[in-house]
């Protein structure tokens, strides 16, 4: 149950990891710097890094709009990330498909999705195909509080239980579907309370505590690649900026009481905190690793803006995949 | 005497899909009722008994899951063939269709593979009404990154199956419900008809028609009536309809200067306005008059037998328009 | 005076033990019921006021929406954390509630028993491996809770003294008192995580008020070697490590254990336990405070817990009594002018 500190600095290195990634974005998109949209992660770090330090290489997960910070957390390269942000030829995408269609199947993150629910079906095709294999991977669903009311969740929930498959589905339960509050669009609070009616255990944890969803991620993953099936681990969480960019474009859709209370409960300082305490981390050591990660990332800023942009040509390829594969 | 052995279009789809799971361990099957019950046109029977319920998978009624459990085992390695019963169902797993599986590869920047084929029964004829009869092909012609092939006869649906399931990219297989039971020559050992190839099913001189599926056979009834009457038709059937082989059209256009298009989808945005397109684009000085188009009328498939038959094409209505066209010049 | 108090917790029966162990989920709309039939049984019986506080899922609003009753959802704050569970146990005090239902686990009637440290208390369990609370339907606590409201069903007579465990926490010179109704644990760990505890490895000593063999969770481990009953003076003290006895033991519902039995020590009344050094301290089941290598915690058990009432026992003195004769329940309703 408990954490040995190398698993503790694993888990603060990749939370660290989103927050330097996405306030740099976000700084560069004030600046104009970056097409598009943006939908930044901070906040909720400890669900991207608890859930995928529970993972290995070559477990699968789907993502969010929102989903730089899953990839980051999946291992995902800032230059490469970057340079996608900015529409490089160098970028993750090779520039084409941008902060919302961010992926890297060689870290198994099959994609950030510009469409609300619908990476938890794709998963379950993952999981499926991991049980096929019986290699003993695993697959996770990224979604939100707002995804569960789409569709493509409950086919996906349904068919991961009817099929028995190894895979767990994440929701981060930001309490904001866009800029509309979920007791606005729900008759229910908690997630976890659809999951029976799937026949998956559900679980609520802490999701501004890293160790908590760890915890619970270890537990899910454990219990899916032993043949135990789906599970739902629903984490409380809370994005710091908007549902897009950093600018509130004069939208007051959430009391600044309740993002200060949650900003309160950072997940990576609070962490940190208690790491120190436990003694097994310095401030020192800890400012450091925030130095070390933000020059990775001015680095990274420096590769993506050096990068050359696609050129036209680069439209019509890699609409088809020119050759066939199976075996004849 | 392989010869004349002889399979039905549902047959030959059976055992394209058989020989391929036999050859590929990475092929499997997953649909509503296609395990035990054999699918409901029969086109997946015996299938669960032979490769076991791992590998022919008996799915919830959930379209939108069945086309991602696809996409998320192409994108992770399997090649998955996920059949959505009746083409009208399609509209349900539209996202998965659309935004998913047909851009996946183009928006991870071409590191994906999407060996996915999406089989579905498609066509009017059986009294199935608005929701079961539909002929959608022209909507999934649009979305660059899908395949649609669409099979008139029995060999080419054994050798455009088998290509379909060797295909890294998405492919929906469209079955015609009315030709599933059609009987001709199919060979047993395992071929394959390139996607993308048109063929030109009878060669004439005086009129290219251009017709698929289940149009391609009321066509050549059409063009055995009219050849007596000293009336030569070309009948081209594309059988994939996207990437079209628009050379072999147009190569025909150019030699009869006279092209009709023929589907029984509804007339307005159908397939054929893209082909009179192509060819008024490509072949429009070698034409005595404009490409003319046979479809359903702006309405939705009719339940009664007796507007049903109206409001389809078929060989009369056929020769009538190859008539009308080759009227003028 | 008449009034009847409800607390629902609706963080209950929802945490990681369903992942870990066959624990039951208990969704909103279960506690909904169970409140809703709590206050339908409770004006039934003659509950003149039924005072609700609100939440962070609105279960209490939900569960008395349309219904014709007395019910009262008083303005308090919500905060999601356990001071709402605290707040409403001192606001019941003031509003002079006669008996408190209270939706959780042993966690919950912990809240209650902090707010108001002498409540007369019904205590339903919603949550996981539950020793305080029971299962109780809440048509039956509602009438009781009414009954013994309205003084027709005494206290006295069906109210029994619970035990506490009270723990004073001196942490390089921070001093903290806290309580737990069942037991107090020392966890080898550095985090509170996902709070609860499913690893027996972790388990360092236990101080138990309550320690039944019918139980699931940490005060099992002592029921299953020394049994001390909830309402029997004293408690037991189990330190875990190597030892002569190892007992199974179901540390969460349906999973099952072996612990390594230390030390085994009965406790008196006020007998003080004092341990030192870095773990974190489990209050009724649930990892809570870390304290560091410097601190020092003393713990000892009273019987100064809340009054816990029984339902059953105040159900067949009104029955004797001929409450639920419908003449006697009219009278009853005209009296309260409803």
């Amino acid at each position: 149950m408990d954490l040995s500190p190398p698993v503790q600095f694993d888990l603060h290195r990749r939370m660290v990891r989103i927050r330097v990634f996405e306030e740099a974005a976000g700084r560069l998109a004030e600046a104009n710097k970056l097409p598009g949209f943006l939908h930044l992660y901070v906040g909720e770090e400890a669900v991207a890094a608890g859930v995928c330090a529970a993972l290995n290489d070559d477990d699968h997960i789907t993502s969010t709009h929102r989903g730089h910070g899953h990839l980051v957390a999946k291992g995902g390269d800032f230059n490469r990330m970057m340079a996608e942000l900015m529409g490089k030829s160098t970028g993750m995408c090779k520039g084409k498909g941008g902060s919302m269609h961010i992926s890297d199947l060689s870290l198994g993150m099959l994609g950030a999705n510009g469409i609300v629910g619908a990476g938890s079906p794709i998963a379950v095709g993952a999981a499926f195909a991991n049980k096929y294999r019986g290699r003993g991977q695993v697959a996770v669903a990224f979604f939100g509080d707002g995804a569960t009311n789409i569709g493509a969740f409950h086919e996906a929930a349904n068919m991961a239980c009817a099929l028995h498959l190894p895979i767990v589905f994440a929701c981060e339960n930001n309490e904001y579907g866009e800029f509309t509050p979920r007791s606005a669009t729900m008759a229910i609070t908690d997630i976890v309370d659809r999951a029976a009616g799937y026949g998956m255990p559900g679980v609520i944890i802490d999701g501004m505590d890293v160790v908590a969803v760890h915890e619970a991620t270890l537990e899910a993953v454990a219990r899916a690649r032993a043949g135990g099936g789906p599970s739902l681990i629903e984490a409380k969480t809370y994005r710091f900026y908007n549902h897009h960019g950093i600018q509130n474009l004069g939208l007051k859709y959430r009391p600044d009481d309740e993002v200060a209370r949650w900003k309160e409960r950072d997940p990576i300082f609070t962490f940190e905190d208690r790491m120190i305490e436990n003694g097994t981390m310095t401030r020192d050591r800890v400012d450091e690793i925030w130095a070390g990660l933000r020059g990775e990332i001015e680095v990274a800023i420096k590769f993506a803006e050096d990068s050359p942009l696609p050129t036209p040509d680069q439209i019509l390829v890699d609409v088809y995949t020119s050759m066939t594969g199976a075996a004849q | 005497m392989s010869d004349v052995r002889k399979l039905t279009y549902g047959g030959a789809f059976n055992e394209a899909v058989r020989q391929a799971m036999e050859a590929d361990e990475n092929i499997f099957c997953a649909g509503e009722d296609i395990g035990a019950f054999g699918g409901v046109f029969g086109t997946y029977l015996g299938l669960q008994a032979k490769f076991g319920a791992h590998r022919v998978v008996d799915t919830p009624i959930s379209e939108q899951a069945i086309v991602g459990l696809g996409i998320g085992a192409a994108v992770t390695g399997l090649r998955p063939i996920v059949d959505l019963m009746f083409m009208d169902f399609i509209c349900v797993a539209f996202d998965q269709i659309v935004n998913q599986a047909a851009k996946l590869k183009y928006m991870f920047g071409g590191e994906a593979t999407m060996p996915l084929t999406i089989t579905t029964g498609g066509g009017a004829g059986l009294s199935a009404a608005a929701q079961h009869s539909q002929s959608l092909e022209a909507i999934l012609c649009h979305i660059p990154g899908l395949m649609v092939v669409y099979p008139s006869n029995p060999y080419d649906m054994k050798g455009l199956m088998t290509a379909c399931i060797r295909e890294n990219n998405p492919t929906i297989m469209v079955k015609h419900k009315r030709l599933l039971g059609m009987s001709a020559h199919v060979p047993e050992e395992n071929y394959e008809i390139p996607l993308g190839k048109a063929n030109i099913m009878r060669a004439g001189t005086d009129v290219t028609v251009i017709a698929y599926g289940r149009m391609a056979n009321e066509t050549l009834v059409a063009a055995e009536k009219l050849a007596a009457d000293g009336i030569e038709c070309e009948v081209i059937d594309p059988r994939t309809l996207q990437p079209l082989d628009t050379d072999s059209i147009v190569e025909s256009a150019r030699k009869t200067h006279k092209v009709l298009v023929v589907h029984e989808a509804v007339k307005f945005g159908g397939l054929g306005a893209e082909i009179a397109s192509q060819i008024h684009e490509l072949a429009f000085d070698y034409l005595d008059a404009p490409v003319a188009r046979i479809g359903a009328p702006f309405s939705p498939v009719p339940f009664s037998p007796a507007l049903e038959q109206h409001y389809l094409p078929d060989a009369a209505s056929i020769e009538a328009g190859i008539r009308n066209l080759v009227q003028r010049s | 005076m008449s009034t009847v108090g409800i607390i629902v917790n609706p963080n209950a029966g929802k945490d990681i033990r369903r992942l870990v162990t066959p624990a039951t989920h208990t969704s909103d709309v279960t506690k909904i019921g169970i409140v809703r039939r709590a206050i339908v049984a409770a004006a039934e019986s003659g509950a003149k006021r039924i005072l609700l506080v609100p939440d962070t899922h609105n279960l209490a609003q939900r569960a008395a929406d349309g219904l014709d009753a007395p019910v009262e959802v008083l303005d308090e704050p919500v905060s999601g954390s356990r001071h709402e569970t605290i707040g409403a146990a001192r606001r019941f005090r003031a509003e002079q509630a006669g008996a408190v239902i209270v939706l959780g686990g042993d966690g919950t009637s912990r809240d209650v028993a902090v707010g108001w440290p002498d409540a007369p208390l019904i205590a339903i369990s919603t949550g996981t491996n539950n020793v305080f609370p029971t299962a109780i339907d809440g048509t039956s606590a509602g009438a009781a809770a009414a009954f013994v409201a309205r003084g027709i069903v005494p206290l006295a007579v069906v109210g029994h003294r619970s035990k506490k465990v009270v723990v004073h926490i001196d942490d390089r010179g921070v001093v903290h008192e806290d309580l737990a109704l069942i037991d107090l644990a020392f966890i080898d760990a550095m985090f509170v995580g996902a709070r609860a505890i499913w690893d027996p490895l972790t388990v360092r000593a236990v101080v138990a008020a309550v320690a039944t063999p019918a139980s699931t969770g940490l005060s099992s481990i002592a029921g299953r070697i020394h049994p001390v009953g909830r309402f029997e003076p004293g408690g037991v003290f189990v330190r875990l490590g190597p030892g002569d006895r190892h007992v199974r033991v179901p540390l969460a519902p349906g999973a099952f254990t072996t612990m390594h039995i230390a030390e085994v020590r009965p406790l008196a009344d006020g007998e003080t336990i004092t341990m030192k050094g870095q773990c974190v301290l489990a209050f009724d089941g649930e990892r809570e405070r870390p304290v560091s290598a410097d601190a020092t915690v003393t713990a000892h058990i009273e019987s100064t817990g809340p009054l816990l009432i029984d339902v059953d026992h105040a159900l067949i003195l009104a029955a004797r009594d001929r409450i639920f004769d419908a003449t006697n329940h009219h009278l009853t309703k005209d009296s309260h002018g409803s």
